[in-house]
C-alpha cells in the first residue's frame, strides 16, 4: 500500500468513526396537539399519582402508580394502606414488567383445526364460549370455572355468573393455599380461615416454618409490623425451621430443627406450658391424647439442646403477649395438619386467640381450595365429565404438582378457555384465549382481609385489545340475557360500592384508594373435643436423611412471577444466585463430598432425578438440601392426604457428585466479610480510628448536604430497594451472560455476610457519595465531580468510559455499560422520562435519585420555602418494607437523617480510608 | 530529513485530530430545518401580533408545568367555529378537528432528551418568552433564533445567578 493511500484510508475511517456520534434523534421532532385538553390538574410532562392495588401475589398491597403521559412508569407502596403502609416488595416493583411484557396476548386467539392459534374478535370469542357452555349442558357435561384467589366484587360476580349459567365454581387454586392452617382453625375454633397475626402487639414471637418475609400470606405487612415490634426494647423473636430462609436469617434467634420435628416441639411446649399454670388448662382428655413428650425424647427428635428447649418453654411462659405463627414449610409436610392443630392449641392456651391471632380480620382465603380439589378435577377430566373449563388468572398447568399429570388430562375437557395475560407455554394448551387486562388497566377492587377494601382504578388505557375478568364475565352474562344490557363492569362496580359504602366512605375509597371498615369481633368457640381424634396420629416419624426441602421463593413467589425479567436479574438474597437453578447445601456436607460452588450433582428420589449445580449455604443443617420449589417443579412431591397441601420435602434422597461444574451466576464475591468490618463486630468498634491526613479541600455546603442513614437493625435483606432502584433509574436488565461475566448493572446490591455460626447479616451497598470521593480525582474528563449539595455526580455526557473511577472505588458500586442495552418492545414504555438512558461505554451509579431531589426543589421553589425533611424519598427508601432507609439533609439538625447519623450506632463503611461517605449505617444493638 | 519526518508525524498526530474536532464542532451537522413547514400555516403574527393575545392564552401550561403545551384543537375551534371559517388553513383545522385527528406540528425548538428543562421555572424566574424564542409575534414562519446550546444557556445562568450545577439540567 502506498503511503498516500494509507493516509487517505486513515482519514476516511477516522471520519467514519466520528460521524455516527453526530446526528441526533429526529424521531421526536413532532409536537402532537391535544384534541380536547385533559382534566384540570393533568399537566403535560408532569407525573400523576394514582391509587391501585398490587395483584402480583395474593397479599393485596396498596399501590401508588406514577403515570407520565399515559404510561405507568413506577409502582410504589401506598402510605397508610392497611396492608403495606408504603412498603412494596421486589415482586410488586417488578409487576410493571407484566404490564409491558413482550409476550402479552394482544387480542383473543382461537385454536383452529390444525392446532394453530388464529386471532378472532371478542364477539366471535364470546359467542364461542356461550355456545360451548350451551352444548356442554346439552351433552350433560359439567362446565367449570377455576380461578386463582379472587376477592371483592369480582368474587361476587363470579358466583353470580356461575349460578346464572349453571357453571360450577371450583374452589380457587393457590399453590400456597394454607389449607392445613385453615383446616386446623376450622376444627379448633370453627373458623376455617387464615387469621390476621398482630406481630406488633406481641412481646415474643415464635415463628415455626412460616416464611414471613418471603411468601407467607402478607410479607410486606409482616415486615412492617416486625419493624415496629423490633423498635420495642423487650421484643424477642425466635424462628425455628429445618432449612434456611430469609425470615430465619433475620430472626433474633434461629433454631435449627430436624426436618419433620415441628409437631414434637409443639407437643413438648404444649405439655410444659399447660402444666405450668393452673388457670385455663386444656381438657384432660385432650392432653391425654397427646403423645408422651419427655424432654429427652423431644431433644432427640428436634435436635435442639435440652437446655434450649426448657428455656424456650420458660420464655413463652414469661412473655406477657406471646405470639406463635406456624406455616410455610412447617405445614407443608406429612404432619402439617398436626403442626397446625398443636399450634392452634398453644395459641388458645397462651391466650393469643381473639387478639394477636385475630379472626375478625381474617385474611380472605376462605374460598381457596386445596390440592384435593385439583385431584377431583383431574378425576372428572379423566372421566370426560368436563365440558367448558374456564381458567381465570391462574396457572394450574405449571403449578399443580407433577404427580397429578394435569397437563395431559387437561386435554380432555370439551372446550378449554383461558383468561390469561401472557402467551406462554401453558397458555398454548387452551383452545380459546381471552386476553386479560393488567390490573393497572382495569377497574376493580380487592378485599385482602376482612374490613380492608383496596381500589383498582385504571392508571393507563389498555395497551391491547384486552379486557378484565370482570368485563368478560359480565359480557357473557349479558349475552345470555342474564344481566342488564349495556351495563359496563365499571358501572357494575360503582353500583356495588354505592350499596356497600355510604357517601363519605365512597369518597374516601376513591380518593385514598383504600378503606378500612370496622369489623365486628368474631366469637370463636374453642372445640377441644374435635381435636383429640385428629391428634391421635401425632407421632414423630424420624425421616431418613438427607432431606430435600423445596422452599418458597421471595423472587418468584410460587413460580408465578418467574416470567418477569427483573426477578431473574435480582439475586436471591441468601445465595446471591441470579440466573439459573441451584441446590443449596451446607458447607460441611459439601466438604465431605469434596464439592465446591457450581459443582454439578445429581439428586434423585425413586426414579426421579435432576442435575443441579451446588451452592454452599452457610448455616444450613448438614442433612438438609434446599432448592427453590418453582425451579424444580418436576420433583415428585406427594400431596398430604389430610390437609391437601403439597408436601414440600423429600426424605432419603440420593446425592451423587457428577464431576465438572456449570456456569452459575453467583453475584456475591465472598460469603464472609474477610475481617474488613463492613458490618462491624465488637472487635472493630474497639479499634482506634486512624489519624487522617487531608489531601483535598473540604467541600463547602450552603443549604443542603444530602445524606442517607441505613439501619441494619431493620434491614431484612429482602431486595425491595434494589428492585425499586432498577425501575426508578432505568437500570438495564442485562441477562445471564453478562451476569456470568460479572457485569451486572444493579446500582444497589445487598450483600449477605455470614459469620462462623452461619448467621447472616445484610448490608445494602450503593454509591456512598463520599465527601472525599476516590472516583473524582482520577476521572480525566471531570465526569465524576462533587456538587455543592454533597452529591457525587456522574455526568454521562462527559464520560468517555476509562473506568478509572470504578477501579478506584473502594466500595465497588460503579457500573459500566458494556453494551447499548436493548429493551424489547414495549418494555421501553416503562422508562422513567425524568432521567436519561445511558449509552454504551458510559459509567453509571446511584445518583441519590437526583431527579426526585430536583422535583422536590421545584415544588419547594413554587412555594418559596426550603425542602422539608422527608420530602425527598429515594426510590429505595420509599420501597423498603421496614423503613430502614432514611434520606435527608445533614445540615438540618432537626432532620431524621441528622439524628440517625449522630446515633451511637452510626458508623461509615471503611471510615479509615478517609473517604467520608454520606451514607451512615446503623449497626445492630 | 529526519527532522522533516518528525514534523510531518507531529502534524499528523496533533493536527489531524485537531482538524477533525474543529470540523466536528463547526461544520453544520445540524441539518434540521430552522423554520420547518407546519401542517397548518398558523400565523403568530395575527394571533400574538395583531390580536395581541398573550402567549399563555394558547400555551397554557407554561406557568404551571415543564412543558409550555401547544393548544388543544378544541381551544382553536372555540374561536374558529365562527371566525375566519372561509380561509383555507382554517378549513384544514376544522377537518382535523372533525376527523378527531391531532395535528402533528413540526418542532422548532428542541433540546436533547438528556436535558431537564422547565418552562415554569424560567417564567417564574422572570425570563421573558422572547429571551429564548425571539419575537415570535413578528415571525411569519416561526424559526429558531437562539442556538440553545449549553454555552448559551450557561451564559444566561451565570448572568442571572441561576444554578450552574450539572445536575440542574443534565438528567
Amino acid at each position: 500500500m502506498e503511503r498516500r493511500e494509507f493516509l487517505q484510508l486513515l482519514g476516511i475511517f477516522s471520519g467514519a468513526a466520528i460521524l455516527p456520534g453526530c446526528g441526533d434523534d429526529r424521531s421526536a421532532s413532532k409536537l402532537v396537539s391535544y384534541l380536547v385538553p385533559p382534566d384540570e390538574g393533568v399537566l403535560p410532562g408532569e407525573a400523576r399519582y394514582l391509587p391501585s392495588t398490587c395483584c402480583e401475589c395474593p397479599a393485596g398491597c396498596g399501590l401508588t402508580v406514577r403515570v407520565r403521559e399515559d404510561r405507568a412508569v413506577k409502582l410504589e407502596g401506598r402510605p397508610g394502606h392497611p396492608v403495606n403502609d408504603g412498603g412494596l416488595c421486589m415482586r410488586g416493583q417488578a409487576a410493571l414488567w407484566r404490564l409491558y411484557h413482550p409476550e402479552r396476548l394482544r387480542h383473543p386467539l382461537r385454536r383452529d383445526a390444525d392446532g394453530q392459534f388464529q386471532p378472532v374478535s371478542w364477539d366471535e370469542a364470546l359467542t364461542l364460549v356461550v355456545e360451548g357452555l350451551r352444548q356442554a349442558r346439552q351433552q350433560g357435561r359439567a362446565n367449570l370455572l377455576l380461578s386463582g384467589r379472587t376477592t371483592g366484587t369480582l368474587a361476587e360476580l363470579q358466583q353470580h355468573f356461575c349460578q346464572q349459567l349453571e357453571v360450577e365454581q371450583l374452589p380457587q387454586f393457590e399453590p400456597f393455599s394454607h389449607a392445613a392452617l385453615r383446616q386446623a382453625y376450622g376444627i379448633l375454633f370453627a373458623q376455617p380461615e387464615v387469621p390476621h397475626y398482630r406481630i406488633d402487639q406481641s412481646d415474643l414471637l415464635l415463628s415455626l416454618g412460616a416464611d414471613l418475609f418471603e411468601t407467607f400470606v402478607s410479607p410486606v405487612n409482616y415486615a412492617r409490623q416486625l419493624s415496629r415490634a423490633i423498635k420495642q426494647d423487650d421484643f424477642q423473636w425466635i424462628h425455628a425451621e429445618p432449612h434456611y430462609s430469609l425470615t430465619g436469617a433475620n430472626a433474633g434467634e434461629r433454631l435449627i430443627l430436624l426436618p419433620g420435628s415441628e409437631a414434637a416441639l409443639l407437643c413438648f411446649l404444649l405439655v410444659r406450658l399447660d402444666a405450668a399454670d393452673e388457670r385455663n388448662r386444656l381438657p384432660m382428655q385432650l392432653m391425654a391424647a397427646l403423645p408422651a413428650s419427655s424432654l429427652e425424647e423431644t431433644a432427640r427428635l428436634t435436635g435442639l439442646p435440652k437446655r434450649r428447649l426448657e428455656q424456650l418453654a420458660k420464655q413463652l411462659r414469661l412473655a406477657e403477649r406471646p405470639l406463635l405463627i406456624v406455616g410455610g414449610i412447617a405445614t407443608s409436610q406429612p404432619q402439617g395438619l398436626q403442626v397446625a392443630l398443636l399450634a392452634g392449641l398453644l395459641q388458645q392456651r397462651l391466650g393469643m386467640v381473639g387478639n394477636r391471632v385475630d379472626f375478625s380480620q381474617a385474611e380472605a382465603y376462605a374460598s381457596v381450595g386445596s390440592l384435593h380439589d385439583l385431584e377431583r378435577l383431574t378425576e372428572r377430566l379423566e372421566q370426560d365429565q368436563v365440558g367448558v373449563l374456564l381458567v381465570s388468572a391462574t396457572d394450574p398447568l405449571v403449578q399443580a404438582p407433577a404427580a397429578l399429570d394435569l397437563k395431559q388430562k387437561f386435554q380432555r375437557a370439551g372446550l378449554r378457555v383461558g383468561l390469561c395475560d401472557l402467551f406462554n407455554e401453558s397458555a398454548q394448551q387452551f383452545d380459546l384465549l381471552l386476553p386479560l387486562s393488567h390490573p393497572l388497566e382495569s377497574w376493580g377492587d380487592a378485599v385482602p382481609r376482612r374490613g380492608v377494601f383496596s381500589l383498582l382504578k385504571p392508571a393507563i388505557a389498555p395497551l391491547y385489545d384486552s379486557r378484565s375478568a370482570g368485563e368478560i364475565l359480565l359480557e357473557i352474562l349479558q349475552r345470555v340475557g342474564q344481566q342488564v344490557q349495556n351495563q359496563s363492569y365499571q358501572e357494575y362496580l360503582f353500583n356495588t360500592w354505592q350499596q356497600r359504602f355510604d357517601q363519605q366512605q365512597l369518597q374516601q375509597f376513591s380518593e385514598q384508594g383504600f378503606l378500612s371498615l370496622p369489623v365486628s369481633a368474631v366469637p370463636h368457640q374453642f372445640r377441644p373435643e374435635a381435636v383429640s381424634s385428629q391428634l391421635a396420629t401425632t407421632q414423630a416419624a424420624t425421616a431418613t436423611a438427607p432431606h430435600l426441602i423445596l422452599t418458597p421463593s421471595i423472587r418468584s413467589f410460587d413460580g408465578r412471577s418467574s416470567c418477569l425479567p427483573l426477578l431473574s436479574e435480582l439475586p436471591d438474597p441468601l445465595s446471591t444466585v441470579s440466573y439459573g437453578r441451584w441446590l443449596s447445601m451446607a458447607p460441611t456436607a459439601a466438604r465431605k463430598l469434596q464439592l465446591r460452588d457450581r459443582d454439578l450433582v445429581r439428586i434423585s428420589s425413586g426414579d426421579w432425578s435432576a442435575e443441579l449445580p451446588v451452592r454452599l449455604q452457610p448455616g444450613l443443617a448438614a442433612t438438609v438440601l434446599m432448592v427453590q420449589g418453582d425451579l424444580l417443579s418436576e420433583a415428585p412431591l406427594p400431596t398430604d392426604a389430610r390437609s391437601g397441601e403439597l408436601i414440600r420435602r423429600l426424605d432419603g434422597v440420593r446425592l451423587t457428585k457428577l464431576g465438572g461444574a456449570v456456569a452459575l451466576a453467583i453475584l456475591s464475591g465472598s460469603s464472609s466479610q474477610q475481617g474488613r468490618g463492613l458490618i462491624p463486630d465488637p472487635v472493630h468498634t474497639q479499634e482506634q480510628p486512624l489519624e487522617q491526613t487531608r489531601f483535598y479541600r473540604a467541600h463547602p455546603h450552603k443549604d443542603y448536604r444530602w445524606a442517607m442513614a441505613i439501619d441494619l437493625e431493620l434491614c431484612i435483606g429482602c431486595g425491595a430497594c434494589a428492585a425499586a432502584c432498577y425501575v426508578e433509574n432505568n437500570v438495564p436488565v442485562v441477562g445471564q451472560q453478562d451476569h456470568l461475566q460479572g457485569r451486572e448493572m444493579s446500582w444497589l446490591r445487598l450483600a449477605p455476610f455470614y459469620d462462623d455460626a452461619g448467621r447472616a447479616s445484610f448490608i445494602p451497598m450503593l454509591c456512598q457519595h463520599c465527601h472525599n470521593a476516590p472516583c473524582e480525582p482520577v476521572c480525566p474528563v471531570y465526569a465524576a465531580y462533587h456538587n455543592a449539595e454533597g452529591l457525587n455526580v456522574q455526568v454521562y455526557q462527559r464520560c468517555v468510559g476509562t473506568r478509572y473511577c470504578s477501579n478506584n472505588c473502594p466500595y465497588k458500586v460503579r457500573r459500566f455499560n458494556w453494551w447499548q442495552h436493548q429493551r424489547q418492545a414495549p418494555l421501553e414504555q416503562m422508562l422513567n422520562p425524568d432521567l436519561s438512558v445511558r449509552d454504551r461505554g458510559v459509567m453509571e451509579k446511584c445518583t441519590f435519585c437526583v431527579q426526585r431531589i430536583r422535583q422536590a426543589r421545584d415544588r419547594a421553589q413554587d412555594e418559596q420555602r426550603p425542602i422539608r425533611d422527608g420530602e425527598v424519598l429515594t426510590a429505595c427508601g420509599q420501597s423498603c418494607p421496614t423503613g430502614a432507609i432514611v434520606f435527608g439533609n445533614l445540615l438540618d439538625e432537626s432532620s431524621a437523617v441528622y439524628r440517625l447519623a449522630h446515633s451511637h450506632r452510626a458508623y461509615r463503611v471503611f471510615a479509615d480510608l478517609g473517604t467520608e461517605p454520606s451514607i451512615y449505617y446503623l449497626r445492630k444493638g | 530529513m529526519n527532522r522533516l519526518i518528525l514534523i510531518v508525524i507531529l502534524v499528523l498526530l496533533v493536527g489531524f485530530p485537531a482538524a477533525a474536532l474543529f470540523l466536528l464542532y463547526n461544520l453544520p451537522f445540524d441539518n434540521r430545518d430552522p423554520a420547518p413547514v407546519q401542517p397548518i400555516a398558523f400565523q403568530h403574527t395575527v394571533h400574538a401580533g395583531k390580536m395581541q393575545l398573550p402567549c399563555t392564552f394558547c400555551h397554557r401550561y407554561v406557568e404551571r408545568a415543564r412543558q409550555a403545551g401547544i393548544p388543544s384543537l378544541s381551544l382553536c375551534m372555540s374561536c374558529h367555529r365562527s371566525i375566519a371559517t372561509e380561509r383555507e388553513e382554517i378549513k384544514k383545522l376544522t377537518s382535523f378537528f372533525e376527523a378527531g385527528q391531532p395535528v402533528y406540528w413540526s418542532r422548532v425548538h428542541q433540546l436533547p432528551d438528556f436535558i431537564y428543562f422547565s418552562h415554569k421555572r424560567h417564567i417564574k424566574g422572570g425570563v421573558l418568552c422572547a429571551t429564548c424564542h425571539g419575537e415570535v409575534a413578528q415571525m411569519e414562519v416561526v424559526h429558531q433564533v437562539r442556538s440553545l446550546e449549553m454555552g448559551w444557556c450557561l451564559a444566561c445562568h451565570r448572568d442571572r445567578g441561576a444554578p450552574t450545577d450539572c445536575t440542574t439540567c443534565h438528567k
